[in-house]
């Protein structure tokens, strides 16, 4: 009984942890080299994504919540070449029909999507079509109200205009736009003040 | 074996590497630091044994991210456990009785890869030896198991590794001193372990790994293949190892392991489900062993993981006792 109130007592003070021990994170290297061939390092600032923030993200984005693995210490990256900064790296994970998503996302300094890639998508139709120039160009270069506006009503799906330019796969323009609207509004509110000072 | 002149040459390179984090790091340490404590407590209940124990374990897994203005300079890990053994058989390497307890040093390593393009990451510590399936899924304090340790005669090691990932390759290949816990070379022994594998991302992965070493007095030679091919939530993945193992009674003994796995996730990644057949073959045993292991973890949230796994063997062994283990486990990390 009392191992069992103090399981209970943990579970409630549970802060935000990272669920996977930390000797198996891995730095998306080759995705940073690929969104950003000529960087010759990464500068990495690590934060915590918490409750406020998932707060912020679920009013700022009415329907939408953060996966449980969204939480946590997470890693925004600065692209480098030599001491000069060529815009962000961060990697967002999203819900879909076929499981998570990882998406490597490519900032710009005025936090516009520059471009992006995939580190998990295990959907080889999808993939092939998240690789194409005519899908990516529906996102890069928008701002978070640029891709706030692709929004239908229900604040989860993208409005007609996106989803007849993907007719053959609705899903994964829900899944990318969502995973944008995240990426860009955490990355404002958690390192926004960080970034500003570079 | 790695030549002492290019051993020494790694070290202190590290060493200054070290020198320059602690002149030009940013003075608030816990910039970049990630920590949690860790602790989880296992149920194993032994049929083949007749027995039932218990481990408790309660640790700090840290995590650091070391800087200069201008970019990462590397990375260090490390991970304590205080660990509790209760009436577990067999006992452990690192603990004397079936009810001992310890300090234990999981991985605890620094990792320079601010070099230059053509230079390789360097790390020294004491790691997981970077040999087939454990090498991009890590398996430390989960119950999911890949043999790692079996077959190679310690998972963890002191030592250092050269590492790196390169367009889509990424390679680690490690020298160290086959102490396993302990950081020095116990009468000789060493390890030089390797793999080359293709992008550890990606749905299909394929890996080469090779492994000379001796160990507990044992010699072991080992080649390995490893893949992995995941397709929406599922996933099969498999290893191949052949060798041979000398040790002083029995001469040189052929060796080959293999592991083939199914898994399922849910979409929303909270339960894996997983299947397992191995099958192990030592010339100094009169019959092959074939494993059969089931198992599942589920995350309840960021914190709070259940797991359970059921391992049965489907030939008789010379013994007549099958090996049948059934395990629980419940970890908590804040």
């Amino acid at each position: 009984m009392k191992i069992l109130s103090m399981l209970l007592m943990l579970i409630l003070l549970s802060s935000n942890a990272n669920a996977i021990a930390y000797c198996s994170l891995r730095d998306p290297v080759s995705q940073i080299a690929k969104l950003y061939p000529q960087k010759t390092n990464q500068l990495s600032i690590v934060k915590a994504v918490d409750d406020n923030a998932r707060a912020q993200v679920q009013t700022a984005l009415p329907s939408n919540d953060l996966h449980f693995s969204e939480l946590g210490q997470h890693t925004l990256y600065i692209a480098m070449l030599g001491k000069q900064s060529l815009g962000y790296v961060h990697v967002r994970s999203e819900q879909s029909d076929w499981g998570l998503v990882e998406i490597v996302w490519a900032i710009d300094k005025d936090l516009r999507i520059s471009n992006f890639t995939f580190q998990r998508c295990r959907s080889p139709k999808n993939m092939k079509i998240a690789q194409s120039s005519d899908f990516k160009g529906i996102y890069i270069g928008k701002n978070y109200q640029e891709l706030k506006a692709l929004l239908s009503n229900d604040g989860v799906t993208a409005n007609k205009y996106v989803l007849d330019k993907v007719q053959n796969a609705p899903e994964l323009a829900n899944v990318v736009l969502r995973c944008a609207l995240k990426t860009l509004l955490l990355t404002e509110i958690l390192w926004g003040e960080e970034l500003n000072k570079l | 074996m790695m030549k002492p002149l290019l051993f020494k040459s790694c070290i202190g390179y590290l060493l200054l590497f070290l020198a320059s984090m602690s002149m030009t790091c940013d003075a608030n340490f816990s910039q970049n630091l990630r920590w949690s404590l860790d602790g989880s407590f296992r149920l194993n209940l032994n049929e083949a044994l007749d027995n039932t124990s218990r481990i408790y374990a309660l640790g700090l897994d840290t995590h650091k991210v070391f800087t200069y203005p201008s970019g990462d300079i590397g990375y260090g890990v490390g991970q304590v456990y205080y660990t509790k053994l209760s009436n577990h058989i067999p006992v452990p390497f690192l603990f004397t009785s079936k009810d001992d307890s310890d300090f234990i040093i999981r991985e605890a390593h620094l990792n320079y890869t601010a070099g230059p393009h053509w230079l390789p990451n360097i790390r020294i510590g004491h790691f997981t030896l970077p040999f087939g399936l454990e090498e991009s899924i890590d398996t430390n304090g989960r119950l999911l198991d890949y043999y790692h340790g079996k077959n190679l005669g310690s998972k963890l090691d002191w030592g250092l590794s050269l590492n790196k990932v390169i367009n889509h390759l990424e390679y680690n290949v490690s020298y160290t001193l086959g102490g396993k816990d302990k950081a020095k070379s116990v009468d000789g022994s060493y390890a030089v372990t390797g793999r080359v594998g293709s992008l550890s991302h990606l749905d299909f992965v394929f890996g080469l790994s090779a492994f000379n070493g001796e160990i507990d007095g044992v010699t072991r030679k080992r080649i390995a293949v490893d893949w992995q091919y995941y397709y929406a939530t599922w996933g099969i993945l498999g290893e191949l190892a052949i060798g041979e193992n000398n040790n002083q009674l029995q001469g040189w003994q052929e060796e080959k392991y293999s592991l083939v796995e199914l898994n399922k996730t849910t979409i929303n990644n909270q339960l894996k489900l997983y299947s397992q057949f191995v099958f192990r073959d030592s010339e100094s045993n009169e019959s092959a062993d074939k494993l059969l292991n089931i198992g599942f973890s589920y995350q309840v949230n960021n914190q709070f993981e259940l797991s359970m796994s059921g391992g049965m063997q489907l030939n008789t062994p010379a013994s007549g006792k099958k090996k049948q283990l059934a395990r629980v486990q419940l970890r908590y990390r804040y």
